[in-house]
């Protein structure tokens, strides 16, 4: 048994702990994605995809915990890698647009 | 505090109604992504449409782990955050930028209504889907196809990823034409763009 | 996109547009300074990425995404291996993996400049490994029909000592199907980084001599590196 099948409070285990904070986390990213769509600036976005994308980060990592898929790490590492591309290719589009290269 | 616990959990009895059996991580993702959608749908500037849709892909990402799809989980994060983004964006910096004072478009009434009316007759059909992770689901309890898959890919392929063992070996024809599609989707962009060369 | 232009002065590049003196007096500047380095920084060697040879005209982008770049790139080239290399044993394979080594030369192309990625991942490389990628496949399939099997029956394949079955998927998945997809959203990259040919009558006659001639020379006067020009081809856009 591991720690995400212990017991905590009233039968509920570390496991649902995990997953109440995962859903905890996507309600933060559903917030911040008001900024994402409403802007005003193209930085405003670029912050906020960014944010949202280190959210998913650890909304995957604490999927990846309770639901004990080590593996799943895997999703996550590739987020954490890929989203700095995201962020610098909207990023260098933003400044000058038209030269994104 | 219990009752949230138990909204989140998916733990109240079985023969609670469909909408008691979702998940606080379910519930929370389903909303990011359908907002993350209609706002890729109604964004009335493109950059801000291409940034949301990255925002969507997300979401989506973290639902197909939750639903414990890794693999598909994996494709959407390397096609979508790595992939898809780069190439809309370097698509929409051959084009103009036009001013918009709005930020949502406005919405076509009678395509709106049409799309509702689909989305009500598909949400008809809800009824007879069997529950998600439902074991008397037929496409989990089919002992002809899941089943057999799931027991007797590692006595067959010695590959612990039945995902794999099924597109590369037991639908391994079928791969095969996927990747020549990959291949002619790249011939197809040399052709449609006048080029003869990639770099 | 008024309001990004003050975003700017924190980089080392020049990005206004239509000032090219502008540019070539910061570049003169900048070599100036070069001079002045330390001598194991003055002169880049010709072969590195950042040499003028190389770049032509000095690409200098953010002083984050540069090192940044330097620093991610090598990690998640390596991931892309391992998601492909371990496709058997956890989530993943060529298709996940391949995608993912493709995002590193974006990284790359965004970081130094879309023209020394040209330089240094020819044309040559991105067909090879997209046809070499189906030819491996088509081959690895075929092999069993030539001894006598079906299309993919991989206990036919001849491996000794390893498990032709396990060691046959693997290689579809490696030598198959990751460099397909690698190479050709690598393509993809580098055809829409340079867009519609408007010029010519479509099909590289007439026009392709004038886009060949860009390469040969390492000018980089039509090919959009440059703000003040990206501006003047406005046609393609």
């Amino acid at each position: 048994m591991s720690v995400v099948d212990a017991a905590l409070v009233a039968g509920y285990t570390v496991g649902d702990f995990l997953l109440l904070a995962a859903a905890g986390f996507t309600v933060l990213a559903i917030g911040m994605l008001y900024r994402a769509v409403k802007g005003p600036t193209m930085q405003d976005r670029v912050l906020a995809v960014n944010v949202l994308g280190t959210n998913t980060v650890v909304i995957l990592a604490i999927l990846s915990a309770a639901l004990s898929e080590p593996t799943f790490l895997d999703i996550a590492l590739v987020y954490a890698l890929l989203n700095f591309l995201m962020a610098i290719a909207i990023s260098k589009f933003t400044v000058e647009r038209g030269g994104v290269l | 505090m219990t009752g949230a616990l138990a909204l989140a959990t998916g733990s109240l009895t079985p023969a609670s109604p469909v909408v008691a059996q979702v998940t606080a991580v379910e519930a929370s993702l389903l909303a990011f992504v359908v907002l993350t959608a209609l706002a890729t749908a109604l964004a009335r500037d493109v950059l801000a449409a291409v940034i949301v849709f990255g925002a969507y892909s997300l979401g989506m990402a973290a639902l197909y782990t939750f639903y414990r799809a890794p693999d598909v989980a994996l494709t959407e994060a390397a096609i979508s955050a790595g992939v898809t983004t780069v190439l809309l964006l370097l698509t929409l910096a051959k084009t103009t930028r036009i001013d918009h004072d709005s930020v949502f478009e406005s919405v076509n009434l009678p395509a709106a209504s049409a799309a509702g009316f689909l989305f009500a007759g598909l949400l008809l059909t809800m009824g007879d889907i069997p529950a998600i992770g439902s074991p008397d689901a037929p496409v989990w309890s089919n002992p002809d196809v899941t089943q057999w898959y799931l027991t007797e890919t590692y006595a067959q392929t010695h590959v612990e990823n039945t995902v794999m063992a099924v597109l590369a070996a037991f639908r391994g024809f079928d791969t095969f034409g996927e990747a020549i599609v990959v291949f002619a989707g790249g011939i197809a962009a040399l052709i449609v763009l006048h080029r003869e060369v990639f770099a | 996109m008024s309001d990004a232009v003050d975003d700017t002065d924190m980089t080392d590049t020049v990005t206004d547009p239509g000032t090219d003196d502008s540019f070539d007096d910061a570049a003169a500047d900048r070599d100036g300074s070069e001079s002045e380095l330390p001598p194991h920084r003055a002169a880049p060697r010709s072969g590195r990425l950042d040499s003028e040879n190389r770049q032509g005209t000095p690409y200098t982008e953010s002083q984050v995404i540069m090192p940044t770049v330097k620093v991610i790139a090598p990690f998640a080239f390596t991931f892309g291996l391992f998601i492909t290399f371990h496709g058997g044993g956890s989530p993943g394979g060529g298709f996940q993996g391949g995608a993912i080594m493709a995002a590193v030369v974006f990284m790359i192309a965004f970081a130094f400049g879309i023209e020394s990625t040209r330089d240094w991942l020819a044309n040559t490389v991105v067909v090879a490994l997209a046809v070499g990628g189906a030819l491996a496949f088509a081959g690895i399939g075929l092999v069993p029909v030539a001894l006598g099997g079906a299309f993919l029956q991989y206990d036919l394949l001849p491996i000794p000592i390893l498990d032709p079955v396990k060691y046959g998927m693997e290689g579809v998945e490696i030598v198959g199907i990751a460099p397909i997809v690698s190479g050709v959203l690598m393509g993809l990259f580098f055809l829409l980084a340079r867009g519609f040919n408007s010029e010519g009558d479509g099909f590289g006659n007439g026009s392709l001599d004038e886009d060949g001639s860009i390469d040969e020379d390492g000018s980089i006067d039509e090919t959009g590196t440059l703000e003040g020009d990206a501006a003047d081809a406005g046609g393609d856009r």
